[in-house]
């Protein structure tokens, strides 16, 4: 087991393009971090260079106690699973898993030993003389759990693992590499597009964006606490609503204020906001924090309906308020609503979050 | 696998026509391809007298393969073009696999000098390096050996096939190979314990095209050999003689070099065109 230590880690490729900036990260010992982003964003870049298939270009990897920056991926101690499974084709899920195990000479009985464990762990002893081919996606993956699982590494990596399986059984998937965390706490890294998939995984979240590092936070930090609006606008679904407003004090009664839009705002963002005073700021609201009528005093707006979403548990509204779209979720099922309605929203109280236009940094006081 | 379904050709014609339209085709393609072949068969099974007309006389005879499997020239051709196609096959491969692989899987400066020089090779008329190649091998005094003709074969090879193996090796999942080397497998040990077996059907399609093609070769054979080892693509040609024409040795004689490719065209086509197509 070891920990992992990144310090001012950076890529370049060629002159033109920076892939990973100067990216700092400490991952503890049996932590479960997931590295979440668009696409391009340096994340698999990263993952690559923890896993030495990437070479670095300045900075430091540490796992454990040692530093790893000039060692082949072989001599780091790690297991990886890839997002189109990359098992060998040519070999049986059986000469698969034990792969791994073959190249430091182990003993076959040993190996044996080590492959029935994990076939019984992700259900393959049905599959262990297959060859890959015959697998279905989700098969081939657990295929490639297992792999990693029988060498016994100090650290997981995972390379967008859930990727190219269907809706349902990347849920499935998900609960079974939690559930295998639990089981065999190992130190992971797992990088994914899909700020799900990071919540729900991971200890810890980290954000990036073009190469650079935007937050690092538990699941709970990053959604109720963004660093900046990319991170607010990326994490939770549907995405958190950004509304031009204006900030305007009177009377010791602090609003903010756009077309068909005023709401007041509670004495801590208050404070944050005397300072900006008259000027513009965005406002940002997740679709999950406005519900339908008037709320507490002052937090209600009218908007007009665009698009009704029906899921069945809830219904997703996209509407019109002022120049601004905002959308709001958790509308019960059941509501009478159709396109074209004029509506009453209102904002919980507390769940407003303001940037500065200019540097996207968070507004609190 | 996503099923995609092609529109299909000539969509107007009603599905009758549309079959006796490809059967007729096809048919005539056959046909075109198929005639010189057999009208060779026919005369090799001709006697002397009838080479001229093949499509009347009612004589055969076997006697030309007898009197053609008699000439120890022919049949020490056949075995020198059998070896030399072998080894350079074998040579050939060692080189264009790897470096088919480089192609496919590394950029840099070397990379891209290697691209360029096969490029240029390949662009240059074939026939415009036999008159050099044959000074070259004049000086190194392999004019006329198995060396002498096996070299510029490797060569050719590896400007040509190194492009397939390239287009091969891009098919090929590349993070097999970094599984391998995170599995405890070196650069090297990923490309031959990974890379290469899961190429082994390419490899051997393309082993097949090699061979074949140094087999069928007859340029090169002709400028850099002589008397010392005869192949039997020029050997068929010295039927051209002085004296005549012997039209029904020569087919008989190509009827026998068909073979190889007839075999392979019979029992190895399916593996070729699985292989061709990773």
């Amino acid at each position: 087991m070891a920990a992992i230590s990144l310090s001012k880690l950076n890529k370049h490729y060629g002159s033109l393009f920076h892939a990973v900036k100067d990216v700092d990260l400490e991952i503890a010992d049996k932590e479960f971090v997931a590295l979440v982003g668009p696409s391009g964003c340096g994340k698999s870049t990263t993952l690559r260079m923890i896993a030495g298939l990437e070479d670095i270009t300045s900075g430091d990897i540490r796992i454990g106690d040692r530093l790893v920056n000039n060692l082949p991926p072989r001599d780091r101690d790690i297991a990886m699973v890839f997002q189109n499974y990359a098992l060998y084709q040519h070999m049986s899920v059986y000469d698969n898993l034990a792969f791994g195990l073959r190249n430091k000479k182990t003993a076959e009985a040993e190996i044996k030993a080590a492959i029935d464990r994990a076939a019984g762990m992700l259900g393959l002893h049905e599959l262990l003389q297959r060859k890959p081919k015959q697998l279905s996606g989700g098969q081939q993956q657990r295929v490639a759990l297992g792999r990693c699982i029988v060498r016994n590494p100090q650290v997981f990596l995972f390379d967008e693992p859930l990727s190219n399986l269907d809706a349902k059984l990347r849920a499935q998937m998900r609960i079974e590499i939690k559930r295998l965390h639990a089981a065999i706490p190992t130190t992971s890294v797992f990088v994914t597009h899909d700020q799900v998939e990071a919540m729900t995984l991971g200890d810890r979240v980290v954000i990036m964006r073009d190469g650079r590092v935007q937050q690092i936070g538990t699941p709970l930090q990053v959604y109720g606490k963004p660093a900046n609006k990319f991170v607010a606008g990326f994490i939770g679904a549907p995405a958190m609503n950004f509304i031009d407003v204006s900030v305007r004090s009177a009377a010791g009664v602090t609003a903010v204020e756009a077309e068909g839009l005023r709401l007041t705002v509670g004495p801590a963002d208050a404070s944050a906001l005397a300072a900006h005073g008259g000027r513009r700021v965005i406002l940002g609201v997740r679709p999950e924090h406005l519900v339908l009528g008037e709320g507490a005093p002052g937090r209600g707006f009218d908007a007009r309906v665009e698009v009704v979403e029906q899921l069945g548990s809830e219904i997703l509204l996209e509407t019109r308020v002022g120049g601004a779209s905002v959308t709001a979720a958790r509308v019960p099922a059941e509501t009478a609503i159709a396109r074209g309605d004029q509506v009453r929203l209102s904002a919980q109280a507390g769940r407003l979050h303001f940037f500065d236009p200019e540097t996207e940094l968070p507004i609190s006081g | 696998m996503p099923m995609v379904t092609h529109p299909e050709f000539l969509p107007d014609l009603p599905n009758w026509s549309r079959k006796t339209f490809f059967a007729l085709a096809l048919a005539a393609i056959c046909f075109a391809f198929a005639f010189p072949v057999l009208w060779l068969i026919l005369t090799s099974l001709r006697p002397e007298s009838g080479v001229y007309y093949v499509h009347r006389g009612t004589e055969f005879t076997l006697g030309n393969f007898k009197e053609v499997l008699g000439q120890e020239r022919i049949i020490e051709a056949f075995i020198n073009s059998a070896v030399i196609s072998t080894l350079a096959t074998v040579f050939s491969l060692l080189v264009t696999v790897s470096s088919g692989y480089m192609l496919s899987r590394f950029t840099g400066p070397a990379t891209r000098m290697w691209f360029g020089t096969i490029y240029i090779f390949r662009c240059v008329p074939y026939i415009s390096w036999v008159l050099p190649l044959y000074f070259v091998v004049q000086a190194w005094g392999i004019y006329d050996t198995y060396v002498g003709l096996l070299l510029p074969h490797i060569a050719v090879h590896i400007c040509f096939f190194s492009w397939l193996m390239k287009g091969f090796f891009d098919g090929i999942d590349p993070s097999m190979e970094y599984a391998a080397m995170i599995d405890g497998c070196s650069r090297w040990g990923a490309f031959i314990r990974v890379a290469i077996p899961s190429a082994l059907p390419a490899i051997s399609a393309l082993a097949v095209l090699c061979w074949l093609f140094t087999w069928n070769e007859f340029l090169f054979a002709l400028i850099l050999t002589g008397n010392r080892v005869p192949v039997i693509t020029v050997v068929m040609a010295q039927f051209v003689t002085e004296m005549g024409l012997h039209w029904n040795l020569m087919a008989a004689t190509a009827v026998m070099a068909l073979l190889p490719a007839f075999l392979i065209a019979l029992f190895g086509q399916k593996y070729v065109i699985r292989g061709l197509r990773i």
